[in-house]
This record gives C-alpha cells, sequence and structure tokens, in this order.
C-alpha cells in the first residue's frame, strides 16, 4: 500500500494538482486572515478556517484532488498494470485516499505560518485551533472519499469533478434553505469544532461517511471485474 | 504452468469468450492468434485476473486465480496492449513503480531496476518522462515492467503492434531469448511473427478454439492437396493432352502467359502422390522444357484463413 501512497502523493506535484491545491487555499485563507485580522482585530485563528472565501474554494479544489484518481488510470489503461499486480483492490483504494489527506495535511502545516504571525500580536487559543484542524481534516476526508467515488463510477474525470462540486454546493447550501436538514450538515458540524467543541456523534458520522464511501469505491472496482 | 479450465465471458447477452481450455507447460511460448475481435484480450484478461471469468476457472502455478487472487498474480508479468505507462513519471520512476506493486525486496529493487533498465535498453532514456518516448521506447518500457520482480509467466498483448520493422525483430529478439527462461503467452494477429517464435499456436474465433497445434502441423494439416507450379516452354501445344498422357495429373490450369513465350501452371493430383519425378522425365520426352517447377508450401496464413473460414460455415 505504501507503493500506491508515495506514487500518488508524488504525482500530485508532478501535475500541478498539488501546488494548485495548497496555493488556491492558502490565497483564500490569506483573504479571510486579512479580513478577520486587520479588518476586524480578531486573533481567533481557528475562525479563519470558518469562512466564506476557505469554505467556497473548498468546494472547487476537494474535486480537482480526487476526480483523476481512478477515471484516469481507467481512461489511459493503466487500471490494467495496478488491478494485475498482486495488490488488493481495498490497498489501491486506501493508498490513493490517504495520498490525497496527505495533501491536505500539508496544506493544514502551511496554514500555521499565520498561527505564527497571530502569535506575534496575540495569544490565539491552541486547543481550539488543534480540534478546528481535527474537525477540517474529518470534514475534508468526507468530500475526498466522496470525490473518489464519483472518480471510480466515471471515465471522464470532468464528470466526475462536476458531480464532486455539485455535491458539495448541495450538501452546504440546502440546509441554509430548510430547517430540517441543518442537523445533516456538514459544515454546521465543522462548525462546532472551530468553536472548540468535538462532538463524538458528528465525529462519527464525519468518519461513517467515509467509511461508506470508500466500502463503495472498493465494491465499485471489484464489481467492474465481473462486468468489465 | 497455466491452466485454464472451461471459461467463459459473457457480457449481459453478448458471449465475448465461450467454453475455452488448455494448458500450457512451463517453458512454452505459445502465440494466440485470432482476427481482431475473436476474444484474444478477453482471455489474455482473464489470465492476468484483470477481470473475471463469467465461468470456469484459471491456475496459475498452482494458484486457483479467483481464490488467492494475489500469489497468482506475482507470478504473471503482463503487457497490456496499447502499452499504458503513467505519463508523468520518467522511465525509472515507472520501473520502481511496478517493481513496488510487485512486492521486490528494497534491499535488492534499485539494483534489479537497474538490471532489467538494462537488460531492455534503456539506459540512455531513463530519466526522460514516458509520455515523451518513441512508440518503441514505450513498448520497451512496458516489457520492462512486466519482466521487473522475475514472473515465471509473462503475458504479452500485440506486443510488436505499432512498430518499424528493425524494432520488431529487436522485440521478437528479445522475446525469443525471455522464452528460455519464461513460460510465455503472446497474442498477434500477424501470422509470420507466431510461426517464427512459439511452439505452439492456439486460434480463436468467435470465442471459441479452433485449433491448438504447433506451427508446422498446422501447415501440414491445411495441405491437403498436391499441387504443383510449373513454368514451361511448349512450342509444340502439348500441355493441353498431356493430362491424357501423365494419368496422376488431374487438372491443369493455366495461370499467365509470360512474355518471353513461356506459361505458368498448377500441376493438380490427388493427395500423397509427388509429381514432380514424373513431370521432369514425361515432359522431357514430349519436348516441353521445364523452366521452373515448384511446389508451394502451405503457410500459417493458409491455415489460418481455413479454419476460420471452416468455423464461420
Amino acid at each position: 500500500m505504501w507503493a500506491v501512497i508515495k506514487k500518488e502523493f508524488k504525482s500530485y506535484f508532478y501535475t500541478p494538482i498539488g501546488y494548485i491545491f495548497i496555493g488556491v487555499f492558502l490565497i483564500a485563507f490569506s483573504i479571510s486572515f486579512y479580513l478577520s485580522v486587520i479588518g476586524y482585530g480578531n486573533v481567533n485563528f481557528e475562525y479563519i478556517y470558518y469562512t466564506l472565501p476557505t469554505i467556497l474554494v473548498l468546494a472547487f479544489i476537494i474535486p480537482l484532488l480526487t476526480m483523476r484518481s481512478f477515471s484516469e488510470e481507467r481512461k489511459t489503461g493503466t487500471e490494467q498494470l495496478l488491478l494485475t499486480s498482486p495488490i488488493s483492490i481495498t490497498k489501491i483504494v486506501l493508498g490513493k485516499f490517504i495520498a490525497a489527506l496527505f495533501i491536505v495535511l500539508l496544506t493544514e502545516l502551511c496554514t500555521f505560518m499565520y498561527f505564527g504571525i497571530l502569535c506575534h500580536y496575540g495569544m490565539p487559543k491552541l486547543a481550539t485551533t488543534f480540534a478546528t484542524l481535527f474537525g477540517f481534516l474529518l470534514f475534508v476526508m468526507s468530500y475526498i472519499s466522496f470525490g473518489m467515488l464519483t472518480s471510480s463510477i466515471t471515465e471522464n474525470q470532468i464528470i466526475s469533478g462536476i458531480i464532486s462540486i455539485g455535491f458539495f454546493i448541495i450538501t452546504w447550501v440546502l440546509p441554509e434553505y430548510n430547517s430540517s436538514l441543518e442537523s445533516y450538515s456538514f459544515i454546521n458540524m465543522f462548525y462546532k469544532y472551530t468553536q472548540g467543541q468535538i462532538d463524538i456523534g458528528d465525529s462519527v458520522t464525519f468518519l461513517t461517511f467515509t467509511i461508506t464511501c470508500i466500502l463503495l469505491t472498493i465494491t465499485v472496482m471489484q464489481r467492474r471485474k465481473s462486468v468489465k | 504452468m497455466i491452466e485454464v479450465k472451461n471459461i467463459t465471458k459473457k457480457y449481459g447477452s453478448f458471449t465475448a469468450v465461450e467454453n475455452i481450455s488448455f494448458k500450457i507447460n512451463e517453458g512454452e511460448i505459445i502465440g494466440l492468434l485470432g482476427p481482431n475481435g475473436a476474444g484474444k484480450s478477453t482471455t489474455m484478461n482473464m489470465i492476468t485476473g484483470y477481470i473475471e471469468p463469467t465461468e470456469g476457472e484459471i491456475i496459475i502455478e498452482g494458484y486457483n486465480m479467483a481464490q488467492k487472487p494475489r500469489k497468482a498474480k506475482s507470478q504473471i508479468g503482463y503487457m497490456p496492449e496499447g502499452v499504458p505507462l503513467y505519463s508523468d513519471l520518467t522511465v525509472k520512476e515507472f520501473v520502481t513503480y511496478m517493481a513496488e506493486l510487485k512486492k521486490v525486496d528494497k534491499k535488492i529493487r534499485k539494483e534489479k531496476v537497474d538490471k532489467i533498465i538494462e537488460k531492455t535498453g534503456l539506459k540512455d532514456v531513463e530519466k526522460k518522462l514516458t509520455r515523451n518516448l518513441s512508440r518503441g521506447y514505450k513498448q520497451r518500457v512496458s516489457m520492462a515492467g512486466a519482466l521487473v520482480g522475475e514472473p515465471k509467466i509473462l503475458i504479452l498483448d500485440e506486443p510488436t503492434v505499432g512498430l518499424d520493422p528493425k524494432q520488431i525483430t529487436e522485440i521478437r529478439e528479445l522475446i525469443r531469448e525471455l522464452g528460455k527462461t519464461h513460460t510465455i503467452i503472446l497474442s498477434s494477429h500477424i501470422l509470420s511473427e507466431v510461426s517464427q517464435i512459439c511452439n505452439k499456436v492456439i486460434i480463436i474465433n468467435e470465442g471459441k478454439i479452433v485449433a491448438v497445434d504447433t506451427p508446422e502441423n498446422l501447415e501440414k494439416k491445411v495441405s491437403t492437396n498436391n499441387n504443383i507450379y510449373v513454368t514451361v516452354e511448349d512450342s509444340e501445344n502439348k500441355m493441353d493432352t498431356i493430362k491424357e498422357k501423365i494419368a496422376d495429373i488431374k487438372e491443369v490450369k493455366l495461370i499467365k502467359e509470360n512474355e518471353d513465350g513461356t506459361k505458368q501452371y498448377i500441376l493438380e493430383s490427388d493427395g500423397d502422390v509427388d509429381l514432380r519425378k514424373i513431370i521432369f522425365t514425361e515432359f522431357a520426352k514430349e519436348n516441353i522444357t521445364i523452366f521452373e517447377m515448384k511446389k508451394p508450401d502451405a503457410t500459417l496464413e493458409d491455415a489460418f484463413m481455413k479454419l476460420i473460414e471452416g468455423g464461420e460455415k
């Protein structure tokens, strides 16, 4: 599995995708940072993660991370190399998932420079910061696993990307209009982490969703063997 | 050793491969032959474990592909049709990745990868991205990917498609060399290639096995009638009546008249009789001068066409 993780992680930087993901996220983060710190004199680091620019940008860059994962392999035929090598489908799927997570972790690490700047001017709270980073990882993980699922069902990465973006926007916007959906909103769940609450229920929801998507991806890949 | 037992592959109501069985012993080079769409690639994909057969089982070196896929797959080096490669990796990175996927021990990995790059003649391009390589080199990279991890079995899907004649000879040479230490299955629709390299040929048409034999035997099988081509100078026009003089000749057909006044004929006879000796002596008596006489070899092409046509009827 390590071989897949290593190769996928490197591939993010052989193509511009890794740079775009980290770069674009940091630009949005910087805008929020400027607005909240300079504009409102706020020293809450965790608050920057829960602002319109960062969330909006996530809707477009998470699919970027996942849309190639299986579509591209299928289109170019490299899937044949991967699936005929002595490595199980579960490990292939997990390998690709973990590689994408590493990119997210790397991005979180990059945002620590803003934490450093805040430390210079005030006292940002370390505990809520970690709760936020943990929540952010769970939150993004859910969308990554969903993105990978869409990538496994189509040969066309554009279709995968559009479905993922659509899913993100729908799960974000719909609860705003219909209060009965509010408690199912991933964004609302993530909001609690930025307040320093690590809710077991929410964490379990994120994890369950992720695991379900990964299991479905494995099933799709396995099933393709017999219907292809 | 590869054992394929009664495999069938269905796509909905369409049957791509129907009830195919064969056995390939260690050290054999097998040619899988058939027209486009006959089910060659489907069969290979099933042997490599890329797709599952609807029915039947495949046993690779004693491991059942359905029950012990990892063990079975690690015995196989596969070079898929159309040589798919990771375009954003360099040649060396690609071969290393394949080695990692095939679980080559870390201590010896670098050494093994270098050795295979050397063997496939990729040393000069090892730092190039695979997408920038020419078709011939891509083919070799794919071959290197199949060879890494020292599999006992090599499965090559159309290994010489898209290459120039020089590259084709090189790849064939490489396959023949590898055949000394590996069991090889290769698919092709080029018959001369198969008869040159393989010890055994499996002919597939419309998802069914039409014939399994050595190339020589297949050629023999189709050469039932005994035709002789002769070019003669026949100034007295005796060829028209020659049939009556030599009883063994059943049919005389004029093929063409050459500019220099000679004529070419096909002389047909029954099965086992070799006409050449009799033609030589009798024609001399009749004052017919023989310029050329030959007994054409039946080729694998003939065998192939005959078997395929026979199958369709």
